[in-house]
């Protein structure tokens, strides 16, 4: 006889839950139409990519200078994986909602919901499916980077992983916000509404406010499209992999929040709030992380190492006012070759933009318009260049140290290549599609222990 | 209580949310040794409109009962809340005299809802393999229930291309896979004809032998009479009477009454 006491399952196996979340979104069109979309994207702009690479290596080829400004990274990886960001943002958002959604809509997760798994465990698994969706989306994006290799282009590892790493914890975050639509709405459509108003909206945010001083690009920041901006660059922030640590993790916390139906409103919207303070607070810390790692084959976000090493000395503070409006050029210019630099080497920096909110318009007639004015214990000198050659020799004689030597025979030499690119539009057009084809119907054969269950049934 | 006959359970009524640990125990001694489930009161409405008024019933251990009532009596909302996946107003519950809240019900009841196709796009033997693994069950157990509920013919299909009376038997082989004591069904005999009725109540009472009970939701009277140990009569949200077929008809005078005949006289 049946015992009617009550059931313990200790720790239910998880192999079948991520089996089963395998087989749903590998089972589903969703997945492999975008692999099929994604080919012919990511191959023309691959193909592209590497035609324009070639024609600026031919001057390249002719002059060392020209050359050293020949990066793989910004020639062919941005633009090529700038493909594959497209088709996440516009496309991946309908893989992952499927994950949850389809459960949603068939019913089938009111069954899911009384198996002896947490609501955590549940969408952590759905999470993990939305890896290996990624994983797979990215096939496209990874041959092409075999190509580029086949074709003798030149790859930095440091480089072309931190890259790689980005679009990864983008393809995350999208799907995370995916979960968290699915888990709010009744219908996989209202959810995908849900997750393009975020990815697209944010993409609208980035083209518009982008640019623009004061609180306009402090709401720009908050675009999705920033993620990736500090890993095109070739650095790895760690304040920047925390926050999108957090937000992946709080979106999927909003998710089993939302996602167990019997559970009233009430409660669902107080522990939301948990996890949003939670998430507010985590941000707030990861905002004062500077802690980066400039992992460029040609150090772009660093001065030369003895710089590094002298300026990492200096140990006052450092007080860097700007008579710039923000959206002047000369700011931008300013900003990337001398202050971010400044930024990540210097324990104790202060930059102040003396216009406010003010813009170009309004500012430009200023008398000191134009001048950086440097103050460092207690000293304090003017200069109007943004650049490094003419600032670090004001910042040495400001804090009384001596410039250092050169270090020899640390130039970035770049690496042009002239490259036909015309065979890889033929995988991308027939190739690949064939074995994403292949790849499906396999997919479609039934489990192993079928024809076992068949014969003794 | 107004109007509800209770004929299963010789126990006072409890107040709701007064229950302590020891309290409980203490039930528990003086409960019906044969009672599993105790519903003392479901209360459930949406905005204004009240859906279900203290409803309150009990269960016993190894007996199929059958809420019956018209569409929109409240039936389904009984059992969605009763296995915690509805929230409620009130929903004061116990399992052997001890309380059980919603977030436990998983524990204790495995409820299979009306109309659910689970996992369209799979072949059923990947879903009925889902479900096995889970509970961990072996393939001898996974071929007796496909044998039981007659899933061979097709097992190599995917759950969309499912005829209706085969979803619903995809839903039970689920169901019995579960290790459960008791299963909460919704409308299981709709889309049978009569001879797939007589099959699957054959499984279901050789479930009862075993042990396991079974609440089933039925609005076709003549299913349930046909099926049902006892009856819970439901009708706007409201317990009318609760009993075996006698035990109505003696609340009801009629003495050879159907089950159609009995509902009528009560609601």
């Amino acid at each position: 006889m049946r015992s009617h006491e009550i059931l313990r399952v200790q720790d239910p196996p998880l192999r079948p839950l991520l089996v089963k979340e395998l087989w749903e979104i590998l089972g589903g069109r969703a997945l492999w139409t975008m692999l099929l979309l994604m080919c012919p994207l990511i191959g023309y702009s691959f193909f592209q990519a590497v035609s324009l690479y070639g024609e600026a290596s031919g001057a390249g080829l002719q002059s060392q200078v020209l050359a050293a400004s020949l990066s793989p990274l910004d020639g062919v990886l941005v633009p090529t994986l700038g493909a594959s960001y497209v088709a996440v943002t516009l496309l991946f958002p309908f893989v992952a909602i499927r994950v949850l959604g389809q459960e949603k809509e068939s019913g089938a997760l009111r069954l899911l919901v009384q198996l002896p798994y947490r609501s955590s465990t549940l969408i952590a698994a759905k999470l993990a499916a939305v890896l290996v969706a990624w994983m797979l989306s990215s096939v496209p994006a990874f041959s092409a980077l075999a190509i580029w290799r086949m074709l003798d282009g030149h790859l930095s590892a440091p480089e072309t992983l931190n890259l790689l790493f980005g679009h990864l914890l983008y393809g995350l975050l999208v799907g995370a916000i995916a979960l968290f639509a699915a888990s709010v709405s009744e219908s996989a459509a209202t959810a995908a509404i849900v997750t393009l108003a975020f990815t697209i909206g944010s993409w609208v945010l980035d083209f518009t406010v982008a640019g623009h001083p004061g609180l306009l690009e402090w709401i720009a920041r908050l675009s999705l499209t920033q993620v990736l901006r500090t890993f095109e660059q070739g650095l790895l922030s760690a304040g920047l992999v925390v926050g999108i640590g957090t937000a992946v993790c709080g979106f999927s916390a909003l998710a089993t929040v939302w996602m167990p139906p019997g559970v009233d409103v009430r409660t669902k919207l107080f522990r939301s709030l948990v996890c949003v303070l939670a998430a507010a607070i985590i941000f707030g810390l990861a905002t004062q992380i500077r802690f980066s790692v400039d992992v460029t084959e040609d150090q772009r976000n660093s001065f030369p190492v003895a710089d590094q090493r002298v300026l990492a000395k200096l140990a006052e503070p450092l007080v860097v006012m700007v008579h710039l409006a923000a959206e002047d050029p000369r700011y931008a210019d300013l900003q990337r070759n001398v202050l971010a630099k400044l930024e990540r080497v210097l324990p104790n920096l202060s930059i102040r933009l003396a216009g406010g909110w003010q813009n170009l318009a309004t500012s430009a007639g200023e008398d000191r318009y134009g001048e950086i004015e440097y103050t460092y214990g207690g000293r304090s000198d003017i200069s109007r260049s943004t650049s490094p050659r003419e600032i670090l020799p004001l910042l040495y004689g400001l804090a009384e140290v001596n410039p250092p030597a050169p270090a020899p025979g640390s130039d970035y030499p770049g690496y042009p290549l002239i490259a036909g690119g015309q065979l890889a539009l033929l995988w991308f057009f027939c190739g690949l599609p064939l074995c994403i084809a292949f790849a499906w119907w396999r997919s479609r054969r039934l489990p192993a222990n079928h024809n076992k269950l068949t014969k003794e049934a | 209580m107004d109007g509800v006959l209770h004929l299963a359970s010789p126990d006072p009524p409890i107040g709701r949310n007064t229950l302590l640990p020891v309290e409980a125990a203490c039930v528990s001694e003086q409960a019906d040794d044969q009672t599993l489930l105790r519903v003392d009161s479901i209360n459930k409405q949406y905005a204004d409109q009240v859906v279900l008024a203290d409803v309150t019933f009990d269960i016993r251990a190894g007996e199929i009962v059958g809420i019956i009532g018209p569409n929109g009596a409240g039936k389904t909302t009984v059992l969605e809340v009763l296995a915690g996946i509805l929230p409620a107003e009130t929903s004061d519950v116990h399992w052997l005299g001890r309380p059980l809240p919603p977030s436990r019900r998983r524990e204790a009841m495995f409820y299979l809802p009306d109309g659910v196709r689970p996992y369209q796009d799979q072949p059923v033997t990947r879903v009925l393999s889902f479900f096995a693994d889970v509970y961990r069950k072996s393939t001898d157990e996974i071929t007796n229930t496909i044998q039981a509920v007659g899933l061979t013919p097709v097992l190599h299909k995917r759950v969309h291309s499912l005829s209706k009376g085969y979803g619903r038997r995809l839903l039970l082989a689920l169901g019995l896979l579960t290790p459960h004591p008791l299963l909460l069904m919704d409308e299981p005999f709709d889309g049978f004809d009569l001879r797939q009725i007589r099959d699957i109540v054959g499984v279901l009472r050789g479930e009862a032998a075993k042990g396991r009970t079974f609440v089933l939701a039925i609005h076709q009277l003549l299913d349930a009479e046909r099926v049902c140990d006892r009856f819970i009569l439901l009708a706007d949200g409201r317990v009318r009477g609760a009993g075996t077929l006698n035990d109505l008809r003696a609340r009801t005078g009629l003495a050879s009454g159907s089950l159609e005949d009995i509902f009528l006289a009560l609601t």
